[in-house]
């Protein structure tokens, strides 16, 4: 007799990027990553069916489906949806579980999260309604250097020095940037700047909600070296390295509480 | 709006209502539950359609617990506050702008009608009939644009302000208690002040902040100021007011106070919620005596709605749509609501709201000079006092409501409510180790974001 194999799905679709993750019991079985598009139902289904054809699977193959993200509310296929601040600190818990502060920042917006040994979330802030630290504030900084969004983090790496930055504003430090070329500052520089700043405020979330290692850096931009560094730096802290991509861990969580939830919901013991 | 989505009252109910008491006004006049159900089922829907949105972001749709009565009376009374300010004005009561978070006896005493900037909204919004959501939040936005900047930057009750100055809201004057609570009122006081539009009397009822209860001179100074009011509006009301008036209207109004602590108390003794959080905040409010600009009315709806939520209390009975055990949410801060039909769909409900709350659990000693015990208590509100007697008096609430958790929101541009923010929710966390969350709101309009509502959904998981 062979026994039945349970899978359950995460999908996380959110203001960039809409991702999925499947789970065959507690192991990671196959994972989807496509740029969200205007209809954000489609775009959690692209990102479920890539998860499930490189796994081989069928829709129907899935004992449980957790939306979250902004996308979440728009998720016909989902059994449930959570909030990404949830679903964050599950998937960070599921990698680590030593974890205990989380700084995720996304397409847009930036949050630092406490939780606790069981992945719970003990207190959380996010920016508020500003675009700085975010996917978006560095895709037109990339723009104004017309590089690609993943050059951003050697290029600043390899800055002799600091520009300083007076504006953490999309749209004003776009205008600043340009006004700091004109002067003759080296892109890598303005970058180095760049990033400090914005690393500087995003530790002031942390001014509430606190540090406690180990730290976990999730999201898109956590694949920025640059801003890994920058945030180090202004946080004192090491943060320890993602297994997998970090703009995964979202609907990482996301598949752990379809787990748990379907498990509760008695589908399967 | 297509008639299809619209929100209609079950027909089946009609019985039922009808058999529920009527409404009596100030003026002697009354509207039988019959009048009421024709008015919400037939009138209102082709008169103001943007109150029957089902739309499922909209803050502001109807309270589905269609057995509670008060539910549907409380929507009448706001949707009937157009032609029901015009008919008192055309009979010579004079309106009178005042601020949140204030009582409002001695107007009434004189003969008048006090509305705050909300109130002072719905009137304004009544005037335009046939809208749709979205048509009745663009006009909304112009006015508050508009008054923006009139007022020369972004404040939050600005627009009543404006519908003054532009003579398009028959308003005869601007009289609230000043320096209470709010820092927008006194820019929007000033802006007043200084605008073209002179015609419409400016009275500002100096309050002395911080600690003056317990100071003779501060009572005395505010009574002073409150004669001064009454005297006013009396005269614009073609009539005199004596210390008997305000004695009466003391007493009416704490009936109305005493109903709202009642109803609150019973509401968190419940082992289940015996209302919805809509309807929780309409009937606290109503003990204000201020949200229908006609306190008999609104104590009509209070006394029969304590009765209905004893009952239900007693039986055990949920409201409709609410679930057993919701997470326990209270709100903190002035000028801002979350969007209550989504805070329940996640699973929480509101059990207590700090403003407003202030002044209506504030009862008036009814024994001596009325104006100097009306002084006493207003100088006593615990709302206005440092934000250490604030905080210990949220405290109190938090206790008695058995909060979970405390969401404090507060409007951009509010000078007051941002600097007490933090200092109160640290207290809180401080003394009863509940969760906090702050979030400053942006937005105007019937809907939010999903940026203010996945940081609300966050914080409820988180308490969960």
């Amino acid at each position: 007799m062979s026994l039945k194999r349970n899978f359950f799905a995460g999908v996380d679709v959110g203001s960039l990027a809409a991702k999925s993750v499947i789970l065959e019991d507690g192991e990671i079985f196959a994972t989807g990553l496509v740029p969200s598009g205007v209809d954000s139902v489609e775009s959690g289904l692209k990102a479920l069916n890539l998860a499930l054809e490189t796994g081989g699977l069928k829709q129907e193959d899935l004992t449980y489906i957790v939306g979250t993200g902004y996308g979440r509310v728009s998720a016909p296929y989902a059994n449930k949806a959570v909030t990404e601040i949830t679903c964050h600190a599950k998937g960070a818990n599921y990698l680590h579980p030593s974890v205990r502060t989380i700084i995720d920042m996304g397409g847009q917006d930036c949050k630092a999260i406490r939780i606790d040994q069981d992945g719970a979330v003990v207190d959380f802030a996010m920016n508020d309604k500003c675009a700085a630290g975010t996917g978006r504030f560095l895709e037109v900084m990339a723009g104004v250097f017309k590089v690609q969004l993943e050059e951003l983090g050697a290029l600043s790496l390899s800055a002799t020095e600091l520009v300083p930055m007076s504006s953490t504003c999309t749209v004003f430090a776009e205008s600043e940037t340009i006004s700091l070329v004109a002067r003759g500052e080296k892109p890598e520089n303005i970058l180095n700047g760049i990033h400090h700043a914005i690393a500087n405020r995003i530790s002031g979330l942390f001014a509430r909600v606190g540090i406690t290692s180990d730290v976990f850096f999730s999201g898109g931009v956590a694949k920025n070296s640059g801003m890994k560094h920058a945030i180090e730096q202004a946080l004192k802290v090491s943060i320890v390295k993602p297994e997998i991509d970090p703009q995964l861990i979202g609907a990482l969580g996301a598949a752990v509480l379809a787990r748990s939830f379907s498990k509760k919901e008695g589908l399967w013991s | 709006m297509a008639k299809r989505e619209q929100y209609e009252y079950p027909s089946e109910l009609r019985e039922e209502f009808e058999a529920t008491d009527d409404i009596h006004f100030r003026d002697g006049s009354r509207a039988t539950a019959a009048d009421i159900w024709h008015f919400m089922t037939e009138v209102a829907p082709k008169k103001y359609p943007f109150a029957y949105t089902q739309k499922k972001y909209a803050g502001g749709r109807l309270s589905r617990d269609i057995h509670l009565p008060s539910a549907i009376k409380h929507n009448y009374l706001l949707l009937t506050m157009n032609d029901r300010i015009n008919k008192s004005r055309e009979n010579g009561a004079p309106v009178i702008f005042v601020q949140g978070g204030q009582s409002v006896d001695p107007y009434y005493a004189a003969g008048g009608i006090a509305l705050r900037p909300a109130s002072v909204g719905i009137w304004a919004r009544g005037r335009h009939e046939g809208l749709g959501l979205n048509e009745e939040v663009v006009r909304s936005h112009k006015q508050k644009e508009k008054a923006n900047h009139a007022i020369s930057f972004e404040v939050c009750q600005s627009a009543g302000y404006e519908h003054i100055q532009e003579g398009d809201l028959p308003v005869d004057m601007v009289a609230p208690y000043t320096c209470l609570r709010c820092s927008d009122i006194s820019y929007g006081v000033e802006a007043h002040r200084h605008g073209p539009n002179k015609a419409v009397k400016l009275m500002n009822i100096d309050y002395p902040m911080r600690h003056q209860a317990d100071k003779p001179w501060a009572v005395t100074y505010f009574a002073q100021n409150l004669r001064r009011l009454t005297s006013e509006i009396a005269k614009r009301a073609g009539r005199e007011v004596t210390d008997e008036d305000l004695s009466k209207e003391i007493k009416l109004h704490n009936e109305g106070r005493r109903l709202a602590i009642d109803t609150a108390e019973l509401w968190w003794s419940a082992d289940v919620p015996p209302t919805n959080s809509v309807d929780r905040r309409a009937l606290y409010q109503m003990g204000g005596m201020e949200v229908h600009g006609d306190p008999s009315a609104s104590l009509t709806v209070l006394r029969e709605s304590n009765a209905y939520i004893r009952d239900r209390v007693k039986r055990g009975i949920k409201a409709d749509g609410v679930i057993d055990k919701p997470i326990r949410l209270f709100v903190c801060g002035s000028c801002v609501s979350p969007n209550a039909f989504r805070i329940e769909e996640a699973g929480a409900i509101i059990v207590g709201q700090d403003n407003h709350w202030s002044d209506i659990s504030t009862l008036v000693k009814e024994e001596g000079d009325p104006y100097q015990n009306l002084a006493h208590a207003i100088l006593s509100y615990p709302y206005e006092q440092s934000v250490e007697g604030r905080a210990a008096w949220t405290v109190e609430q938090l206790k008695k409501s058995r909060a979970d958790g405390v969401l404090f929101l507060y409007k951009w541009g509010c000078n007051t409510q941002s600097a007490i923010a933090r200092m109160l929710c640290d207290t809180v966390k401080r003394e009863i180790a509940i969760p906090t969350m702050i979030i400053e709101d942006h937005e105007g309009g019937s809907e939010q974001s999903e940026q203010m509502l996945n940081r609300v959904n966050a914080f409820i998981e988180m308490l969960g």
